[in-house]
């Protein structure tokens, strides 16, 4: 029983991490409609970025979030700015784009920091909470009740305020979005750079419980984008709720099953939720073909 | 004289005084290893024990009566290592020698054949290498075997009796990454112990890229081995110890294999977690002289050229590699493929003959049958070589096991 409830604990808490990571990408998935392939890349600059606050100025990981989270708004700004908006209807060419900036920014740390692989020591990664006979590593449970609060905040942001009623009314056509007098533009950079300070978060949460590489993105970026698509596009709630059932189902599968097969298991759920539920659990039907239809 | 005969007159003295100065060329050793990209800095390091094998050679006068060169060939795939080759060929290389990649090695060697240029690999790991027989191979350091016997000779000789436990019915999980490396070590880690009349409780593989290793550490945990064997890379190597000391599991014996042994490692897990923990890998120079003779002067060799303590072992690896190939070049006379292959057939020197302990004898499929990994262990954050036991400095004495 023991080890089921850590077991289920271990998977909750795991799928804290993919909702964070995913939240961002859901964002500029659902309002820009762009498969922004550099998310992974936001998140690891993150990493590095609160590495670097922590190593040069001992500034700890749950303080440079309020650093890193802004910085990575102002690169989402820069790149949505950029490169993404002068290719504005070329929609093959912006997801082009954004793997060559995935290409770039992997290279680019790896340049500077010869792949040597940096880990932020001390009480942040070695803090363990320990109740009724359960473990967890502070640092995830931090994780998971950022993602939780995230998700609530950004709800409420995208029900309450003009701005958030902007970003949904764009989600769901943005031709009569215009048409109201919302400026589109507008809302594709604000969202944007929203979803690229999210990744911020992530990265800065992340930073105590992995070994930093270039390469990291990449780990979460593939169950962030089935999270994405199971849960729903532009859905926060569907996001979030998608990212617990991954982290779920991948550990439960990677211990009852074979750890080698976990992802397997996970990405048969998801295909089949995919031919069930083309929308994903809570996206709103059809919203997976609106935008596209519009950009073609 | 005809004209035509002072034609042929003047091309034989133009031939002959060609290869005159032929004699004065210096040997040029194309070195094929990432010297970019994510393992840049263990290619550079591998080429600086070239590099000082080089100068150790070029010291006494160099080999045949020439000086030795060393010529880069940057590659991190396998792709840049056919690229590599062929770019050093046309530099005049007359042998090609690497590689920290396995599957650089692959690709970069049957490039090499083409040109029919011998390529004497000092450190790669694949078992695959020597047994696809290439008529231009030669591997002078250990590999995944030598890999898996030592850490099957470690469990049965120095872990079992340190955490005072008989071999037979000594519990062990066998955990690796899930590809091809991690997996055939495992396999034959198993095979080697349970000969041995050891428990295998279980094994397991993983994705090195894993977001998350909690399921592989409980499985573990829940068979309650005594020892825990773990072959992987860096990141996965360090987030299943974190998960380990979160879940607290504790095995009475931690052994690593191929890595752990690094600042990467230091820094993520803390000395005193570390404290312990044993980890089979490439010899290192502190072992004693009479195990590896010159050990102590490569390090005061690498220390004076590079003005710091080598980053990885993997150099010193790399530096008797390119020794043994110039004793066999100086055999051979040559630098021809076929004449430095069978002068190498023949070359027999004892264990413990050179710094890393190695002795030197190929195998049929040109495999150094007498070059073996040693096991270390973090002492106080630092990293001392315990095994085997030739190979331990008189005043190091084994901490922390069984760990507490």
């Amino acid at each position: 029983m023991e080890t089921f409830l850590n077991i289920l604990v271990s998977g909750i808490l795991l799928g804290g991490i993919y909702s964070l990571v995913s939240i961002g990408l859901n964002l500029i998935f659902g309002v820009v409609r762009i498969v922004n392939f550099a998310q992974g890349e936001f998140v690891m600059i993150a990493m590095y970025a609160t590495f670097f606050c922590f190593a040069k100025f001992g500034i700890g990981p749950y303080y440079a979030v309020f650093l890193v989270a802004p910085l990575l708004f102002v690169l989402g700004i820069v790149v949505q700015r950029l490169v993404l908006q002068p290719l504005q209807n070329e929609p093959m060419m912006q997801i082009f784009a954004t793997f060559g900036l995935l290409i770039l920014f992997e290279n680019s740390v790896l340049a500077i920091t010869r792949g040597e692989g940096y880990s932020l020591a001390g009480a942040y990664s070695n803090t363990v909470i320990e109740l009724f006979g359960l473990r967890a590593s502070f640092a995830r449970v931090v994780v998971f009740f950022a993602a939780s609060a995230i998700a609530l905040g950004l709800m409420l942001f995208l029900s309450r305020t003009m701005a958030g009623k902007a970003i949904r009314a764009v989600i769901q056509d943005r031709q009569s979005a215009r048409l109201m007098g919302i400026n589109v533009e507008r809302t594709y950079l604000l969202t944007f750079a929203l979803g690229a300070a999210l990744a911020g978060v992530a990265g800065a949460l992340l930073a105590p419980i992995y070994t930093l590489s270039p390469y990291i993105g990449g780990n979460f970026i593939l169950a962030a984008f089935a999270v994405v698509v199971l849960g729903g596009l532009g859905s926060v709630p569907g996001a979030y709720i998608g990212g617990l059932m991954v982290g779920l189902m991948e550990s439960f599968a990677g211990y009852y099953v074979d750890p080698a097969l976990k992802q397997a298991i996970w990405f048969i759920i998801f295909v089949v939720v995919l031919i069930v539920r083309p929308s994903g659990l809570m996206g709103q039907a059809g919203a997976e073909e609106v935008g596209l239809r519009e950009q073609t | 004289m005809t004209k035509a005969r002072l034609l042929t007159t003047a091309f034989a003295i133009m031939l002959l005084s060609g290869s005159a100065a032929m004699a004065q060329e210096p040997i040029r050793i194309g070195a094929i290893n990432p010297y970019s990209g994510p393992v840049a800095l263990y290619g550079d390091e591998v080429a600086r024990g070239y590099q000082l094998a080089i100068d150790e050679a070029n010291a006494k006068g160099g080999v045949i009566g020439r000086k030795i060169e060393l010529l880069r060939g940057d590659a991190g795939n396998p792709q840049q290592g056919i690229a590599a080759v062929e770019k050093l060929v046309s530099d005049k290389t007359d042998i090609f020698v690497g590689t920290y990649i396995s599957a650089v090695s692959n690709a970069a060697s049957d490039a090499a054949l083409r040109y029919s240029k011998i390529y004497w690999d000092t450190n790669a790991l694949a078992a695959d290498l020597t047994a696809r027989g290439l008529p231009n191979f030669v591997r002078s350091g250990p590999y995944a075997s030598s890999f898996a016997d030592v850490s099957a000779n470690a469990v049965k000789d120095l872990l079992g009796p340190a955490i005072g436990k008989p071999v037979k019915g000594l519990k062990v999980w066998i955990e690796s990454e899930d590809s091809i490396y991690g997996t055939s070590i495992a396999k034959q880690q198993k095979e080697l112990l349970e000969k041995e009349g050891v428990v295998v409780t279980g094994v397991g593989a993983h994705n090195f890229r894993a977001t998350d290793l909690t399921d592989s550490v409980l499985r573990a945990k829940n068979a309650a081995p005594d020892i825990w064997i773990n072959t992987g890379y860096v990141p996965d190597g360090n987030l299943l110890l974190r998960t380990m000391r979160e879940q607290g599991f504790k095995p009475a014996a931690i052994l690593l294999v191929g890595t752990g042994d690094t600042f990467e490692t230091l820094d993520s897990l803390g000395a005193e977690y570390l404290e312990g923990i044993t980890i089979v890998g490439y010899p290192r120079p502190d072992q004693t002289e009479t195990y590896g003779p010159g050990a102590a002067a490569y390090l005061a060799a690498y220390k004076a050229k590079y003005q710091r303590d080598p980053i990885a072992p993997q150099g010193m690896t790399a530096y008797v590699g390119v020794q043994m190939l110039i004793e066999a070049i100086a055999a051979a006379g040559s630098v021809d493929m076929e004449k430095v292959r069978a002068a190498a057939a023949k070359l027999d020197k004892p264990p413990k003959s050179y710094a890393t302990g190695f002795g030197l004898k190929f195998d049929a499929q040109f495999q150094n049958t007498r070059a073996f990994p040693t096991v270390v262990q973090w002492q106080s954050g630092k990293i001392v070589t315990v095994f085997p036991k030739e190979a331990t400095q008189p005043n190091v004495k084994l901490v922390n096991l069984p760990r507490k």
